[in-house]
């Protein structure tokens, strides 16, 4: 240690390395602290944060939260019979085995279970004196023709074909009600938190599993939001295994980088410490975990890696005129932590220009990304750099790296090339092309979810090929938007409010992609013509108030609320595409402009596709806001850092044609923007951006020595190339694994950031030194 | 409109009222004459803040029916012929029509948005199409286009918050004699008669004998006798003189109510039929009657309506989808079930043998036995 180095030496440095052991003690006591609250950490998939609360649809429907029928939470348990029909003695024993089964799950409204077994489905029959009706089911089993032939003939009577008895006799739904909150068995006075993901697992192993098991002639289906949100929690817990992998992976990437293991080792561990201090941080700042979040421990990880990585690699190039470990460490900070922190910074606000999306998860998404990144600036900017001064790097990896130095690389030679006068053009031709090429097909990206099903799972998952058969058995649909119809109290069932709703249903019926919209008027007219010993004439509405009001006393609960001021109109989708929803939607705002009164309001919007409807509108709107912010932000910083805008120009370029090709790469996949992958367009240009500004300011550094452009650009390849390269790679796994995430969104996110660090390397290496060639004037720089 | 009794069967309510028929009968017409006067329903639910408005007549004017792709996809109660082409009548003021055999439908401008329950035409040009707010419509142009001739009276009245409500009364069914000479018939023993093709409808109720208001279904010629009219509750009258004077009987051989009417083109001949797949048939303009024989399984479900055809072949549908067809003017019939058991309201034989159901949803032409739609 020179005295020299002490008196120059920033504050910065003179304070923490000083002090090692000071300064380590408190980053162990602090990774204790945040590795408690970290292990804490639980998976949360709060429905309320995955959508835009201040859409004027989920004001209305938080608004009238408590008037709107409980459509989501309940199961359908879908039981088939693969060889021969549900009218036989093996189907009804083992649909009764399995009714008693799901009767004693813990959570399950028992009072409310419905299926073929239960007495609360019932046939009806009109006949001379009114109506007749019993359950459907009345032995204790199913064993003679005749009983078989009397269950047929009352199931035919029951209605409900189609709804709990598929249309074509192989399957019935079993109907299981939920309740958020049941009584402990053991003291019925406390309450229980209905646990979404253990229940689905006792539906899996329970039912599923032993039911199939025990007949291989019965096959189980089971829809329903608490399976869906089991099966995210199932997905969850899988990604934790990705995060094995990703550190696997990028350990023998380190190993290859450093040929080093005492440096890869540590820079693993500091950025292992990251993601816990990242976690920790979260639980102690009241966030949870959700399936979007779960993104930022890779990423935080990758970025935590490629910082580390360009320490180690400049202690290495530090090491052969350094004295010793400490010196060389010290030196390797001094040099990096100004650009380094820089960089991270503009990560960090890169990351802050989520916020301006109004919805949760976006939200906390950007904030747990910009978290990290801020923990980065500490465990691998100081902490490593401390640690490494302890550690030392191998002689091996110090002698090897000296030796290559010297030598010519042929492959940074060739890369170099792209800066050739003869080349560059070329590549600048090629590049206009991409942009045409990108912007043509970018122009399908659509906006929201494409697939049919439940959109966070993958089509070919359990889940969604359950919903499937659902759809194609049973006249259901799981897109249903609503459409709240408000009047004063007592009012839902005038006269004039149900003739208004019938014009919206029959609207909304003509409408392209609506199959069917059903509301109280529905009903009342069912319940008038059979009032009217089922006589097809009578089947309208009726204008004696007294009719209409016994009729609608008849509907199902949900239809409207206690004081008949809402009533629900349910439109039966045939998707949730964007197009689909913006078209009804704007179907349903027409009307209401058209007839709404001081009494009368058709209030848009509840159910799925209401819900979708809302936030396609927001992240629609949101896309290019967040883009110009992002864009400006990332200039901003440029423009700061290199006081250029010719510089901003050789950077940004690259930048935009890899975000211009990710949109068609979205538009090819029939990825959408979502909720999941409207953050990772900001991400991929926040974290895409460093590698320019690596490059770019290496060549300015050789170009104002007075090298040639091609030279001094192989003299940058030399230095960072490799661990520009090298970061592009670790990004690009951390976040490839999830690919093969379970969750949809999740592999959508995985296969965009995937592309958009690795084009963004790319684009960096190949364009920037081409456009640089036209842009840059080094007798400029030079003075 | 009927109370309704729950969880009792006719069997149930026979061994409680031993002596059957009429003292059930009486009972329940004490308690339809409370319901038609709205008392029971307006002890169910509070109805002031409906009624507690300004004086406004009790319908609103009557608007053009909406121009629909689904018209012909969606309620459909009635098909007839208009020369070579099919009319049918239905839902939301839909009326549609055909000119290859039900191949492709046409909606018809209509100046009215409710249900239409009948239609008749007397020749290629002329018919009337009836239905709620005893609307009668008329055309000239084999259905192409449709006036209002009549609307009830009483929905033009100032709404009274104090009364029992309006008495609706849908017609449910037409027919005219000649251009000039119809009855349309309907809820609550409405009975309009007009002398002028429309022009001027007069409520002729008096006509018939029909103490308690029963609804009339269905009213159909028979072959050289006169006219016959069946309704609620097991009701059946009939008019040798086409119309002019009407004549209750009391030789009903069942209780529950009729749906439908129609000559079998014998002499004196008809059947009729109605809920729970009761049909009978009569020989001599409905002195006697028998029970019609089936092959095979008779059914259960309720008949609704059902057309005769030139050639003597008839046609009978109903709830659930249920399907008889006879070839032997109504002697015996085939009774079958199709796969959707979707309600069906009547079904006409077409030219080229098809059946052309109509129903709840809308319009299908179907194999002869009308199992199976055809192929287009």
């Amino acid at each position: 240690m020179s005295k020299h180095h002490q008196e120059t030496a920033p504050f910065v440095e003179r304070l923490i390395f000083n002090n090692r052991i000071a300064v380590l003690l408190i980053f162990a006591l602090l990774t204790v602290f945040f590795g408690y609250q970290a292990a804490q950490v639980k998976p949360d998939t709060s429905f309320e944060k995955m959508i835009p609360l201040k859409h004027p649809y989920i004001v209305n429907m938080i608004e009238h939260e408590n008037d709107l029928p409980n459509l989501g939470n309940s199961i359908r348990i879908a039981v088939e019979i693969e060889d021969g029909d549900i009218f036989s003695t093996e189907y009804m024993e083992a649909l009764k085995r399995i009714n008693d089964e799901v009767f004693f799950l813990p959570g399950v409204d028992r009072s409310n279970l419905r299926s073929l077994w239960t007495p609360n489905v019932r046939w009806t029959e009109v006949t001379e004196y009114g109506f007749d009706g019993g359950p459907v089911a009345n032995r204790p089993s199913y064993t003679s023709e005749a009983d078989l032939d009397e269950l047929r003939a009352n199931v035919l009577k029951s209605g409900e074909i189609g709804r709990l008895v598929a249309n074509n006799f192989k399957s019935t739904i079993i109907d299981v009600p939920l309740q958020e909150a049941y009584p402990n068995p053991d003291n019925q006075s406390e309450l229980i938190q209905l646990d979404y993901g253990d229940f689905s697992r006792q539906l899996e192993d329970k039912i599923r599993q032993h039911f199939e098991a025990e007949n291989p002639n019965i096959k189980v289906h089971i829809v329903g939001f608490a399976k869906k949100v089991g099966d995210l929690i199932e997905g969850i817990l899988k990604v934790v295994m990705f995060f094995g992998a990703a550190l696997l992976i990028t350990f023998v990437l380190l190993l290859m980088f450093t040929r080093c293991i005492k440096s890869s080792l540590t820079t693993l561990v500091c950025s292992v410490i990251a993601v816990v201090w990242q976690l920790g941080l979260l639980r102690t700042l009241g966030f949870g975990l959700d399936p979007y979040s779960i993104l930022v421990p890779f990423l935080v990880f990758a970025i935590g890696i490629s910082h580390g990585v360009q320490i180690i690699n400049g202690m290495a190039i530090e090491y052969p005129t350094s004295q010793g470990s400490y010196d060389a460490a010290r030196r390797a900070f001094r040099s990096l932590y100004i650009p380094g922190i820089v960089a991270l910074i503009s990560d960090a606000v890169g990351f802050v220009t989520l916020l301006l999306i109004e919805i949760e998860v976006i939200r906390e998404l950007g904030i747990a990304a910009s978290i990290g990144v801020g923990v980065i600036i500490l465990t691998n900017l100081m902490l490593l750099p401390i640690l490494m001064s302890y550690i030392g790097i191998s002689k091996g990896a110090v002698e090897r790296n000296r030796v290559r130095a010297s030598q010519p690389q042929k492959l940074w030679l060739a890369v170099a090339r792209f800066a050739h006068p003869t080349v560059a053009p070329i590549s600048i031709l090629l590049a206009i092309a991409a942009f045409a090429f990108g912007i043509y097909h970018g122009k399908n990206v659509a906006i929201g979810d494409l697939d049919p099903g439940a959109p966070e799972l993958r089509a070919d998952s359990r889940y969604n090929l359950d919903n499937k058969f659902i759809i194609d058995n049973y006249s259901t649909s799981s897109d249903i938007l609503v459409v709240m119809v408000k009047t004063p109290p007592e009012m839902c069932s005038a006269h004039t409010t149900m003739e208004a709703i019938d014009q919206l249903e029959w609207k909304m019926n003509n409408l392209d992609g609506v199959q069917s919209a059903v509301s109280l008027v529905t009903v009342a007219k069912q319940v008038i013509m059979g009032n009217n010993e089922g006589n097809l004439k009578w089947q309208g509405l009726s204008r004696n108030q007294d009719n209409l009001n016994n009729a609608i006393s008849r509907a199902p609960s949900g239809m409207f609320n206690a004081e008949c001021s809402l009533a629900p109109v349910m439109i039966f989708l045939d998707d949730h595409k964007a197009q689909t929803l913006s078209r009804a939607t704007a179907a349903v705002e027409a009307f209401a402009e058209e007839y709404n009164t001081d009494n009368l309001e058709f209030k848009l919007a509840a159910g799925n596709a209401g819900i979708e409807a809302a936030t396609n509108v927001v992240i629609e709107a949101s896309q290019t806001k967040m883009l110009l912010t992002v864009y400006a932000v990332v200039i901003f910083m440029c423009l700061v850092t290199f006081r250029s805008i010719r510089a901003v120009l050789c950077i940004i370029i690259p930048l935009a044609l890899t975000s211009v090709l990710a949109n068609a790469l979205m538009a090819f996949l029939g990825i959408g923007v979502k909720v999941a992958t409207l953050p990772v367009i900001a991400l991929g240009v926040g974290i895409g951006v460093d590698y320019g500004i690596y490059i770019y300011s290496r060549l300015e550094t050789y170009l104002r020595q007075g090298l040639p452009l091609q030279e001094a650009y192989y003299e940058t390849l030399k230095t960072t190339g490799k661990a520009v390269t090298f970061t592009g790679f670790t990004l690009a796994i951390g976040v490839a694994t999830w690919i093969f995430s379970a969750i949809k969104f999740q592999a959508d996110m995985g296969i965009l950031l995937t592309f958009m660090f690795l084009w963004n390397m790319f684009g960096a290496l190949w364009l920037l030194p081409a456009l640089a060639r036209f842009l840059i004037r080094p007798d400029k720089l030079r003075n | 409109m009927r109370e309704r009794i729950e969880g009792r069967t006719q069997s149930t309510v026979q061994a409680v009222c031993p002596n059957s028929g009429m003292t059930l009968r009486k009972h329940l017409i004490g308690q339809r004459a409370l319901r038609a006067l709205g008392f029971t329903a307006a002890l169910l639910l509070p109805t002031g803040a409906v009624l507690a408005q300004d004086p406004q007549p009790i319908a609103e004017a009557p608007q053009a029916a909406i121009m629909s792709d689904l018209a012909s996809k969606t309620l459909l109660l009635d098909v007839v012929t208009a020369g070579d082409r099919l009319v049918a009548v239905g839902s939301r003021g839909h009326i549609v029509y055909s000119d290859d055999q039900g191949e492709s439908w046409t909606q018809a401008e209509v100046p009215v948005r409710q249900v239409l329950t009948s239609v008749y035409f007397v020749d290629e040009q002329n018919g009337w199409a009836v239905g709620h707010d005893s609307l009668v419509l008329h055309s000239t142009d084999a259905g192409q286009t449709w006036a209002l001739q009549y609307r009830d009276p009483a929905l033009d009245k100032p709404r009274d918050p104090e009364g029992p409500g309006l008495l609706e009364r849908p017609l449910m069914d037409v027919w005219f004699r000649d251009t000039q000479t119809g009855f349309a018939v309907g809820a609550y023993g409405i009975f309009l008669r007009t002398d002028d093709g429309g022009a001027t409808w007069v409520d002729r109720s008096d006509n018939v004998d029909n103490e308690y208001g029963m609804h009339y279904n269905a009213i159909a010629p028979v072959h050289n006798a006169g006219l016959f009219m069946v309704g609620e509750m097991g009701s059946m009258y009939r008019s040798s003189d086409y119309g002019d004077t009407w004549e209750t009987l009391d030789s009903s051989p069942y209780d529950g109510t009729w749906f439908g009417v129609s000559g079998t083109g014998q002499t004196g001949q008809l059947l009729v039929w109605g809920l729970r797949g009761n049909l009978y048939r009569s020989a001599n303009f409905g002195y006697t009657w028998e029970p019609v024989k089936f092959d095979g399984r008779a059914p259960q479900a309720t008949l609704l309506g059902g057309n005769l055809s030139a050639d003597g072949r008839l046609a009978i549908v109903g709830a659930g989808g249920v399907v008889l067809t006879s070839d032997d003017h109504g002697h015996t019939f085939a009774a079958n079930t199709r796969a959707d058991r979707v309600a069906l309201a009547t079904a006409k034989r077409l030219a080229d043998g098809h059946l052309l159901l109509v129903g709840q949803h809308g319009v299908v032409r179907a194999s002869a036995n009308g199992l199976k739609d055809a192929q287009q």
